[in-house]
């Protein structure tokens, strides 16, 4: 047992926070923020290119990929850093479509496609969810037809974030109507450039960007399919178990200057830290990002001895975005009137951004799947309860 | 980073539960509830021939020189047991007691016969005022000639009526820091003026008064040094704290199981209990509180066994075991329905252990006050 870094890993964290020091800039911090962390935008494309010359965007790839070889350990530290320092890190192109080209992929699409999204070049955007299929993403209807080189599209998504600022679509779409549902699926890369597709923003309470996305004949060439055609369900699910992994990187360090703040302000004569009732609560919250810590690397320590995080994902996801919650709750109850200002308010604490993500925080328990349905799979796979 | 434990570990998990799965049936945990004495010579013996009893000791005490995480493997299957006894008071305070403070002829005199089974002891820490700060410290010693002389009553004290040893928390100080002045006097429990009164306690678990008359100790019986006690104390009371920890996640493990065979069994409604999302959300919260309470006490365990500093990982991981399986044990009852409620169904033994393991050695808001100290809040 130990649960600690390696040598290597911790200087390698040293490593990474010195050069997220160095190269980060307000632009790049204000334009993250205002994105959801989501990468793709031109400020964050500067800072994680640099990263990712160093390999540190997929560094459990293989060399010849453009990763490092390290492991998932290493690979989930650094996500974390980036989170907590107010960088990018919802990365399409390299946690989910990415890991999923380098499993079910032929050689000539590991070739064109993994050394651009090792290199930060391509991000992606998720493309799975629809008007009438969001949970149960198998009721996806948005139709691939086989034209013989090429296939036409046509058809609706929504609530795709990324969009607007990604190169391509990883897309699901039905190409078999024929079979049972979860039988007909098809993933494919899609350039977001193609004619027939209009992308309409939908903002968030968050104030970020999510979109509704309409494909018109769109015409896709058969080079862009992933793996086997009517295998596309299979992928989607192994891809699920890549993004259940939530670091908590960024609410840990509103927890961190909440904690701050509440040291530094003096009321009725002594800090608000001395309040027996705040006192609890934040040792309460520390606890619960210290569990979430432990979930998290459980994930990784699973991948490194050669396993696939399995209802543990479901597990992990659930706890972190609900203690994301508790913890932007806890502040802004404690910065109590003053946590309604807004940023640009005289009077606003810790710049705003306690409200901020406590308005971001609401959707970190729907996407990727709600917390119900988490709740189903740790019953179902972790217990073998029925279905 | 390794989650796992390792190859001997999960060979003496293994023993421990086909070992307590013969010899620790629920119906003898619950005689053993109605027995004074709590357990059996027998079962006692036995245990002690596995090499239980000195699992953690030095092998030049008559130990086999385990680490504190090996124990813990021990502890999670006795709690999985529900398993009775002095164990717990012996080995973990009076035992480690004795290796923290105790010099080499207490040692050599007392551990082997821990370790044999043939010698208990036990720890009169806590007083009418119930808590685990120096403060809460009041039971005199006064020095009169060669020997220190001890007033007053200690209550809660674990399995005193079989013990050979008590060791005693007393004040033999008085001044403004509450840590200094505090002593540790290894008593003879056949000494004059030692009065015990066994008290009866909702898990069945034999706590008892111990009244102290005008006892007389000897100076040599004092463990560690003259007013420094405390600071042994304070390694004690963690170090019980992540025990107590085990025996819950054990407990716990064995009140899921409960929980999936009833809903898997049961039907309503033309169905498997178990298909309802409603349990199976309750289901998964279980496996939740049970995961991530068996992750923080062995991260705590494993950080105790490396000497590693674990002041916050210790207050971090009582406080969230004792929360998390005392919810634990409320939804395994929510699951289980009416059935669970009968003496008869074992859950109701977990339920009640469980509680009373979580106040033991400070329940969760005494610790995350010690880790809003720890945090500098």
């Amino acid at each position: 047992m130990d649960f600690e870094f390696t040598k290597e890993e911790k200087a390698l964290q040293e490593e990474v926070r010195k050069f997220i020091k160095k190269e980060s800039t307000p632009e790049m911090l204000k334009e993250t923020e205002e994105m959801g962390d989501i990468y793709g935008a031109p400020e964050g494309r500067k800072i994680i290119q640099k990263m990712a010359a160093k390999g540190w965007l997929t560094p459990t790839w293989p060399k010849e990929y453009g990763g490092l070889g390290l492991s998932d350990v290493a690979s989930y530290m650094i996500r974390e850093e980036m989170g907590y320092h107010g960088l990018p890190f919802g990365f399409i192109a390299a946690h989910m479509a990415g890991p999923t080209i380098l499993r079910f992929g032929s050689d000539d699409m590991k070739k064109k496609w993994l050394p651009r999204i090792a290199s930060g070049e391509l991000e992606f955007a998720l493309g799975y969810t629809e008007p009438q299929a969001g949970s149960d993403l198998s009721a996806l209807n948005l139709r691939a037809e086989d034209k013989g080189d090429y296939f036409l599209l046509n058809g609706n998504k929504l609530f795709n974030t990324s969009c607007h600022i990604a190169d391509c679509h990883w897309l699901a779409c039905r190409t078999d109507f024929t079979v049972a549902k979860h039988k007909g699926v098809s993933m494919m890369i899609v350039d977001l450039n193609s004619p027939g597709i209009t992308i309409s923003p939908m903002v968030t309470m968050a104030g970020w960007q999510t979109n509704e996305v309409v494909y018109e004949d769109v015409h896709v060439p058969k080079d862009r399919l992933v793996g086997e055609k009517n295998k596309g369900f299979y992928y989607l699910m192994a891809a699920l178990d890549f993004e259940r992994m939530f670091p908590l990187g960024r609410y840990r360090r509103v927890f961190d200057e909440v904690v701050e703040y509440t040291k530094e302000t003096i009321l009725d004569g002594k800090p608000l830290s001395k309040d027996p009732l705040i006192r609890q609560k934040l040792a309460q919250l520390s606890t619960e990002i210290e569990v979430t810590r432990l979930l998290y690397y459980q994930l990784a320590h699973i991948l490194d001895k050669g396993g696939i995080p399995n209802y543990q994902s479901s597990m992990e996801k659930t706890f972190a975005t609900e203690c994301a919650q508790r913890i932007v709750n806890v502040g802004m109850d404690i910065l109590g009137l003053y946590g309604q200002l807004k940023e640009d308010s005289k009077w606003s604490q810790l710049k705003g951004k306690v409200e901020k993500f406590y308005r971001t925080s609401i959707v970190e328990t729907i996407y990727a799947g709600t917390s119900e349905i988490q709740r189903n799979i740790i019953a179902q796979r972790g217990l073998g309860l029925p279905r | 980073m390794d989650y796992d434990l390792n190859e001997e570990q999960e060979l003496l998990k293994k023993a421990a539960k086909g070992f307590l799965s013969k010899e620790c049936k629920p119906l003898f945990v619950r005689e053993m509830e109605e027995d004074p004495q709590g357990i059996t010579p027998e079962l006692w013996q036995k245990m002690a021939e596995l090499g239980w009893m000195g699992l953690i000791f030095p092998e030049e005490y008559g130990g086999i020189g385990g680490s504190y995480l090996d124990l813990m493997v021990l502890l999670v299957e006795m709690g999985y047991s529900c398993l009775p006894g002095p164990f717990f008071s012996t080995v973990i305070l009076g035992g480690m007691t004795l290796m923290e403070a105790g010099n080499e002829e207490k040692k050599q005199e007392l551990l082997a016969g821990i370790a044999e089974g043939k010698i208990f002891v036990t720890l009169a820490l806590t007083e009418a005022t119930a808590g685990y700060s120096p403060e809460r410290i009041a039971v005199k010693a006064e020095k009169d000639a060669d020997n220190f002389v001890i007033n007053g009553t200690k209550l809660f004290v674990p399995d005193a009526h079989l013990a050979n040893y008590i060791i005693c928390v007393a004040r033999t100080k008085e001044g403004g820091n509450k840590e200094d002045g505090i002593t540790l006097f290894l008593v003879d429990a056949k000494s004059q003026g030692v009065v015990i009164t066994p008290l009866k306690t909702f898990a069945g678990d034999k706590l008892n008064e111990v009244v102290f008359n005008n006892v007389k100790v000897p100076e040599r019986n004092i463990l560690g040094e003259l007013d420094k006690g405390w600071s042994i104390m304070k390694k004690v009371i963690q170090k019980a704290a992540i025990a107590k920890c085990a025996e819950m996640v054990g407990g716990g493990q064995r009140a899921l199981e409960l929980t999936i065979e009833q809903v898997t069994e049961r039907e309503q409604f033309g169905v498997k209990v178990g298909s309802f999302q409603a349990i199976q959300h309750h289901c998964a919260n279980i496996l939740t509180y049970l995961e991530t309470s068996r992750l923080m006490t062995h991260q705590a365990a494993w950080r105790i066994s490396e000497g590693l500093p674990c002041e916050k990982e210790i207050a971090m991981t009582k406080a969230w075991v004792t929360d998390s399986c005392r919810s634990l044990l409320a939804l395994a009852h929510q699951a289980v329905g009416g059935t669970g409620f009968m003496e008869e169904h074992d859950l109701q033994l977990y339920f009640r252990r469980t509680k009373a393991a979580g106040v033991y050695f400070g329940d969760a808001d005494f610790h995350r006050e010690a880790l809003a100290d720890v945090m500098g809040l």
